[in-house]
């Protein structure tokens, strides 16, 4: 009916005949926009498909068991993940119970304390830790943080926890200096300026008002922050959380560099291991045989899906979190 | 109000300034004992800023100070040596808009309570519901005390707010337009609270309604450009204000 008035208005006035020209317009601009969408969910499923085709041999060869194998030996052609899965998840838990504490310690400062000229150079000099390329982290990683830590910080560690039952096992020598422990590092120091810029920019659109009617119940700054403006600003946090932690567990160069590149699991966090991304950037160049390479890609398809797991399960944190605010103490 | 009124609350030569530009000029009045005292008067003439000086809350920013006395109880609050946190403790602030915690209504009006006490459960429990039941809010909430502060409407979350600086005991209420963003239902309610609340407390209103601080207040300022222009009993200046401004005001003329 309406499709028919206008028609007909269309023919009648030049300004309906604008307005179907809009109209034209509008689906055209939808159409494009919904095609740039699209070329998203296409690539996702081109580099799937691509991972899962190139991985295939590998697949068929070993099953599931390829999960849980530790050994990986290019000789013989068997092949297992674990190592690589554990180094991956292991240096970035290391590396997020560093920096998330410092990231959100440093928005806190930047936000709350910090003396009002100096906010922007510090604001500044810890943004530019983001754009270091991270082969620039792995060299300095590995000459100058490396030396120390073997030197100093591992022995005394090794010390300081030799007598304390679990942690004595984490922090066993010999001290190598390279490692996860190492490596973990390294990811902290490159995830930092993620999580305190983000933290940052969630804390700035906390509503003073807020803050004020905290304040004005006598709560000091430390309740203020860890009582109001926290959990207010916990959706943004957890999403700085979740970026940093995505970088951490794809981050090839810099852990290549200081993490010692040993396919075993060890008790020690100070002992040499791998991650997936180490792996793959380390060994493809010398992968041949059959087994070999499709192994190396499904390490890959292995690091998409733990990346995509992680980020769910941040998801589900956060809803969780949400509900809780409104549900239960 | 004609019983004697203590002063609890006196104002001596207070100046304020926002950097360079002075926001008060020389105020000086009595806040009375269980009193309402409404700060009226138009937009920018400093009410909002003699508000924010009883608590010291200007402080969190830079460039803002007070020159002058506040006395509450016999101790200048403007004093250095006096601690800010203490101070706070001893006023409770309402803002315009409601400012409810991120947390369960239960905790909201706990948060207060615990900065100070370390109250065992069961006490804690009886002061929350306490402070509900005076902010007349504890029959709409009592069977969601652990839902979100921020799930409750507009009015109950004000009323909230005045629940949680109740909760503390407080020695002044400050309200900031405390109706300015809610519905009439919602604020005759807050004000039958108002009046009720003065039973106990000494309470200062800032408010852009006219009928609203003639209704609530039993002593009102009228306030123009950072200056005090006339202060008395509500009765009187809105029936034969002694000032020319303070009638012109009252009676819409300019404003």
């Amino acid at each position: 009916m309406v499709d028919i008035a206008l028609r007909h208005d269309a023919s009648a006035s030049p300004a309906t005949a604008r307005l179907r020209r809009y109209r034209a317009q509008d689906r055209m601009f939808f159409r494009l926009t919904l095609a740039c969408a699209l070329l998203v969910l296409a690539v996702f499923a081109g580099v799937i498909t691509s991972l899962t085709v190139g991985a295939w041999p590998a697949i068929k060869a070993f099953g599931l068991p390829f999960l849980w194998t530790e050994a990986w030996n290019p000789v013989t052609e068997k092949f297992g993940a674990l190592a690589p899965i554990y180094g991956t998840v292991v240096t970035s838990l290391i590396a997020m119970f560093f920096a998330v504490p410092i990231g959100i310690g440093i928005a806190i400062f930047l936000t709350e304390l910090c003396p009002r000229p100096l906010r922007r150079p510090i604001g500044i000099a810890v943004e530019l830790l983001a754009g270091i390329p991270s082969i620039i982290y792995g060299i300095w990683g590995l000459f100058i943080m490396v030396p120390f830590l073997q030197q100093i910080v591992m022995p005394g560690l090794i010390y300081a926890f030799s007598g304390i039952p679990v942690l004595r096992d984490l922090f066993a020598g010999p001290p190598y200096g390279i490692g996860i422990f190492t490596a973990g590092l390294i990811l902290a120091v490159m995830t930092l300026p993620f999580i305190s810029a983000i933290t940052r920019d969630v804390f700035e659109t906390v509503p003073p008002v807020l803050k004020e009617a905290a304040y004005g119940l006598g709560a000091t700054t430390w309740e203020v922050q860890w009582n109001v403006v926290l959990p207010y600003a916990r959706t943004g946090v957890v999403g700085g959380v979740m970026l940093a932690l995505g970088r951490a567990l794809g981050e090839t160069m810099a852990v290549t560099f200081v993490i010692g590149n040993a396919h075993r699991i060890s008790e020690s966090l100070l002992a040499p291991g791998t991650t997936i991304s180490a792996s793959i950037a380390n060994e493809f160049t010398e992968a041949l045989g059959d087994l070999y390479a499709p192994a190396l890609i499904e390490l890959g398809l292995i690091l998409f899906f733990v990346t995509v797991i992680v980020l769910a399960a941040a998801r589900l944190m956060l809803y969780r979190l949400e509900r809780r605010a409104g549900g239960r103490t | 109000m004609s019983q004697a009124n203590t002063v609890k609350v006196s104002i001596n030569n207070l100046s304020f300034f926002y950097g360079n530009l002075q926001a008060l000029k020389n105020i000086s009045l009595p806040l009375y004992l269980k009193k309402v005292t409404a700060f009226i008067g138009p937009s920018g003439c400093g009410k909002s800023t003699l508000l924010r000086v009883m608590n010291r809350i200007y402080e969190l920013y830079p460039n803002q100070r007070a020159e002058g006395e506040v006395i509450l109880d016999g101790e200048n609050i403007l004093a250095r040596t006096l601690d800010v946190n203490t101070l706070r403790s001893k006023v409770g602030m309402v803002f315009q808009k409601p400012t409810p915690f991120p947390m369960t209504i239960f905790d909201n009006i706990a948060f207060g309570l615990k900065l100070y006490d370390k109250l065992p459960r069961s006490e804690l429990q009886g002061r929350v519901e306490d402070a509900l039941r005076r902010a007349a809010l504890w029959d709409e909430v009592k069977d969601k005390l652990n839902a979100s502060g921020t799930s409750l409407s507009g009015g109950q979350q004000q009323r909230l707010c005045i629940a949680r600086s109740v909760a503390i005991k407080p020695e002044l209420i400050l309200l900031d337009e405390p109706c300015s963003a809610l519905d009439p239902i919602s604020t005759a309610k807050i004000e039958e609270l108002i009046s009720e609340l003065s039973e106990d407390y000494t309470i200062v209103i800032v408010t852009h309604n006219m009928q609203q601080a003639s209704r609530v207040s039993d002593h009102t300022a009228f306030m123009f450009l950072g200056e005090l222009i006339e202060f008395g009993e509500t009765e009187k200046i809105f029936t034969m204000p002694s000032n020319k401004r303070t009638e012109d005001y009252i009676t819409g003329r300019f404003g």
